[in-house]
């Protein structure tokens, strides 16, 4: 149980919590305006763990199959981010996105697109403040949507997942007076979370100053 | 400027017009920056509000805003202010930010709460959590997921979290079990939610045991669930043994109790039959005396009564003998019974002893009763008076004739026994040879079963039998270390074993005695009698002069010595009382030994009990003459003491 690795200190959590919340904050408004609906977001929380710890974490919470949306980014810093949803949730989704209009039959032809194109949405948003809070610059990939479990989504299968990291975020989204739960969840081999670190040192300091006293 | 009424109970407002890098401050939190109220009102720069933030959670709380500035929309932080006085207080600070068309934040405002309280309390309930193990909970009817503290998680092995699936939470369940939190609850109106489940934990997969306390509260039209879970593992675990020891120390103590009762039972026949043997032995030993004094007497007079006489006085003093005999015989058995009657036991070989004794049985069992004695080849030697066991198997085989009344079958068996401690309860464990005599006959009840042994007690009719039989076989039995079973049921016959120790030693023959003439003494070998009874001892003194000895006597052992002291010749034999006032026989025996190394020792058996009988044996190199003797074994007893 023990095995969450500090990989980040308490106030580089902090600083990435805040970047990651401005993410979430310009994707909701994205959304807002392609739902035509009120979006609201949860602050997050977030947690930097192994894969195998990540998988489980979402096991706990989750126990219907996932669906997620995945798009790799480079730059200063590479990884995958995930936006996972659980089955049930993620129709939710599609039919808060695409308002009530379609039949069930068509929300599930739907379903992946939509999909795609929301986690696109919250992905882009997320990794682009990153990167302009960090001031550096990232390119993304299409997104793709997958459905697994969390040893699937989490890589922990191959083998050789032993060595990255995650940055484990948890989230609500209420859309529509609907409940929609999700993660956020990035996957870094150390090197890049290296880089990410000293990156989050340089906006604290550059935040925080000098407040010494 | 805009004015921020703040909200009942909240400490304070804030209003950041953030490109103008402006904040203004309500009454309250310019109190708690140490700002001048009117200065908070018309704003302050914001190093202001962070001035007054703890240092540790400056940083923290610079990185949030710098979030909002950034583009977040919210912002909900806890972080403590230090008063102007002083004081440390926790803040949560919840606020928004409004956008322009841009996109950029243009203004931040939000509320100041005093959670100082709450956060006390969080900690109060954190630390009750963690160090009672103590998880707390709450789910509102119909949703999906339920608020959980860490210590909840953790009971569970869960990973801390403050939500979880209600799905997650009762997966931990052992299939079977009902669900922690149920889906719907009873229509009862059954407030309560006291349960123990049984668990897999997450984790490590241990099973446990978790109690579930707490309370519905009815919350409009729906309800929500909030109480507390804890393991109780170990109790139910001490709990499931405290059952296990109950059910079995039920089943223990009747155990207990039975066989208790059985002890106390053979106890307490144990008891009934030594007092009987005091009885009848105090009596039958009085009785002893008497009957010599008697039959001496009668003697005397027959051996002086010759052809001249009338012949009826001879068949007078005849009649007279043989009740004086009948009556010595029957204390005979009275003192066997009460285990006085000293064992002049040896080795035996059971075999050829029952062997030698299908004459003596054929003899007393002439109905037409078939008759077989067997023993096994490897049958071990016991050590036991010889005469009074064929006396037990005698009584034994004809108290089975009586039972079969004229027709059936009678078995004896002799076989090796290696007795355990269960079963007869009275007899030590070891090893043992069973005599066992069965018979096709009528059989006991278990009353009469009860009562068999007890003197007197007799099934037969009047004069058909002394009721002494078993009695004597009893206490035969118990005087040679061994015991009596009896097997019997109504219409079914009956099986009496008696059991013997097993003999460690040599094989020794049993001497036959033979009825030869009466020995006789001479004058050069002197014999000194000492017994206080008087009669008894001018009827002893008689008989030895008769016999041609030369005879000294005293009444007690202090006379008896002095005498003997006195003599100009040596004493060959002393014969004496065991049981005597002042001195005994064994203390006369040894003083006299002292003064006469040589000196042989015969002892009169009386009241025997402690003095010469050690486990009812003759000490070794002790020789004994039982009461009542005759003129005979008087005679012969002598005679084979001074020829050795």
């Amino acid at each position: 149980m023990k095995q969450v690795i500090i990989a980040l200190g308490e106030l580089e959590r902090d600083a990435l919590t805040e970047i990651v919340n401005i993410g979430v904050s310009r994707a909701a408004s994205s959304l807002r305006k392609m739902v035509g609906h009120e979006v609201h977001l949860s602050v997050p929380s977030i947690e930097v763990v192994s894969q195998r710890r990540a998988a489980r974490l979402i096991g706990e919470r989750e126990l219907d199959a996932l669906v997620a949306v995945r798009q790799g980014f480079s730059g200063a810093f590479a990884g995958r981010a995930l936006l996972i949803f659980p089955q049930a949730n993620s129709l939710e989704l599609v039919r808060a996105v695409t308002g009530d209009e379609l039949s069930p039959a068509e929300v599930l032809d739907m379903e992946d697109e939509a999909l795609a194109e929301t986690g696109n949405v919250i992905l882009n948003s997320c990794l682009a403040t990153m990167a302009n809070m960090l001031k550096r610059s990232l390119t993304m990939t299409i997104p793709e949507v997958l459905r697994g479990n969390g040893a699937t989504l989490f890589e922990v299968e191959d083998g050789d997942g032993a060595e990255g990291l995650v940055l484990f975020l948890y989230i609500d989204f209420a859309v529509r007076q609907r409940d929609i739960r999700g993660y956020i969840a990035m996957l870094m081999d150390l090197p890049a979370l290296a880089t990410l670190r000293g990156l989050l040192d340089e906006f604290i300091a550059r935040v925080v100053g000098d407040d010494d006293r | 400027m805009m004015a921020i009424r703040a909200a009942a109970g909240s400490s304070g407002t804030w209003d950041w017009d953030i490109p103008g890098e402006r904040l203004y401050l309500d009454a309250r939190f310019s109190e708690l920056c140490g700002v001048d109220p009117e200065a908070g009102l018309a704003g302050v720069s914001t190093d202001v509000f962070f001035r007054a933030i703890h240092r540790e959670d400056r940083a923290r709380i610079r990185i949030a805003v710098a979030g909002i500035i950034g583009g977040a929309e919210l912002f909900s932080k806890e972080f403590r202010v230090v008063t102007a006085n002083g004081a440390v207080l926790w803040m949560h600070g919840r606020g928004q930010s409004e956008q322009d068309a841009d996109e950029q934040p243009v203004r931040f405002t939000g509320l100041l709460v005093d959670v100082t309280d709450r956060k006390r309390t969080e900690e109060r309930l954190r630390i009750a959590q963690s160090a009672g193990g103590v998880g707390t909970f709450e789910h509102s009817d119909g949703f999906a997921t339920m608020a959980v503290s860490d210590e909840f998680c953790r009971v569970l092995g869960l990973h801390p979290a403050p939500a979880l699936p209600v799905q997650t939470v009762n997966a931990v369940m052992i299939p079977g079990e009902a669900p922690l939190i149920p889906s719907y609850l009873p229509a009862d109106g059954n407030s309560g939610l006291e349960a123990e489940f049984r668990i897999l934990r997450a984790d490590d997969g241990a099973e446990r045991w978790i109690a579930r306390r707490g309370e519905v509260v009815r919350d409009g039209a729906g309800y929500r669930l909030i109480g507390v879970i804890y393991d109780v593992t170990k109790s139910k675990n001490l709990e499931a043994q405290l059952r296990d020891l109950n059910d079995t120390l039920e089943a223990r103590v009747e155990a207990e109790v039975v066989e208790r009762h059985q002890a106390q039972e053979s106890l307490r026949q144990a008891q009934k039959m030594e007092a009987v043997g005091h009885l009848t032995g105090g009596i039958a030993h009085d009785f002893n005396n008497l009957l010599m004094i008697i039959m001496g007497n009668i003697d005397t007079v027959r051996r002086r009564i010759d052809a001249s006489h009338d012949p009826r006085l001879r068949r007078a003093l005849d009649n007279a003998m043989k009740g004086a005999e009948s009556a010595a015989a029957l204390t005979q058995r009275l003192l066997v019974f009460s285990r006085q009657q000293p064992l002049d036991s040896r080795v035996i070989d059971v075999t050829r002893l029952l062997a030698g004794m299908s004459d003596l049985l054929t003899r007393s069992i002439t109905e037409a009763i078939s008759i077989q004695v067997s023993g096994t080849p490897d049958l071990w030697r016991v050590e036991a008076d010889a005469h009074q066991l064929e006396n037990a198997i005698l009584n034994l085989a004809v108290n089975a004739r009586d039972a079969m009344e004229g027709s059936g079958a009678l078995t004896i068996a002799a076989r090796n026994v290696t007795v355990d401690g269960s079963g007869l309860k009275a007899l030590e464990p070891g090893e043992y040879v069973a005599i066992s005599v069965t018979d096709t006959g009528s059989g006991m009840s278990a009353e009469t079963i009860d009562k068999v042994f007890d003197p007197f007690f007799t099934t037969k009719d009047v004069g058909k039998g002394t009721g002494l039989g078993l009695s004597m076989v009893y206490g035969f039995a118990q005087q040679s270390l061994g015991g009596v079973d009896i097997v019997s049921a109504v219409g079914e016959g009956t099986t009496v074993t008696l059991y013997l120790p097993r003999a460690v030693g040599e094989h020794v023959e049993v001497a036959q005695s033979t009825g030869a003439a009466v020995p006789m003494g001479s004058e050069s070998e002197a014999i000194l009698v000492v017994e206080d009874n008087d009669d008894v001892r001018a009827y002893t003194v008689g008989v030895l002069r008769e016999l041609g000895y030369r005879v000294i006597e005293a009444h007690d052992g202090a006379t008896g010595l002095r005498l003997l002291e006195k003599q100009n010749c040596d004493i060959q034999l002393l014969l004496t009382d065991v049981v005597m006032p002042e001195m005994s026989g064994p203390a006369l025996a040894e003083a006299a030994r002292h003064l006469q190394p040589e000196l042989k020792v015969l002892y009169n058996s009386g009241y025997t009990r402690d003095a010469i009988m050690r486990d009812g044996k003759l000490e070794a190199g002790v020789d004994l003459i039982a009461k009542p003797f005759t003129f005979a074994s008087l005679a012969a007893k002598v005679r084979e003491l001074l020829d050795r």
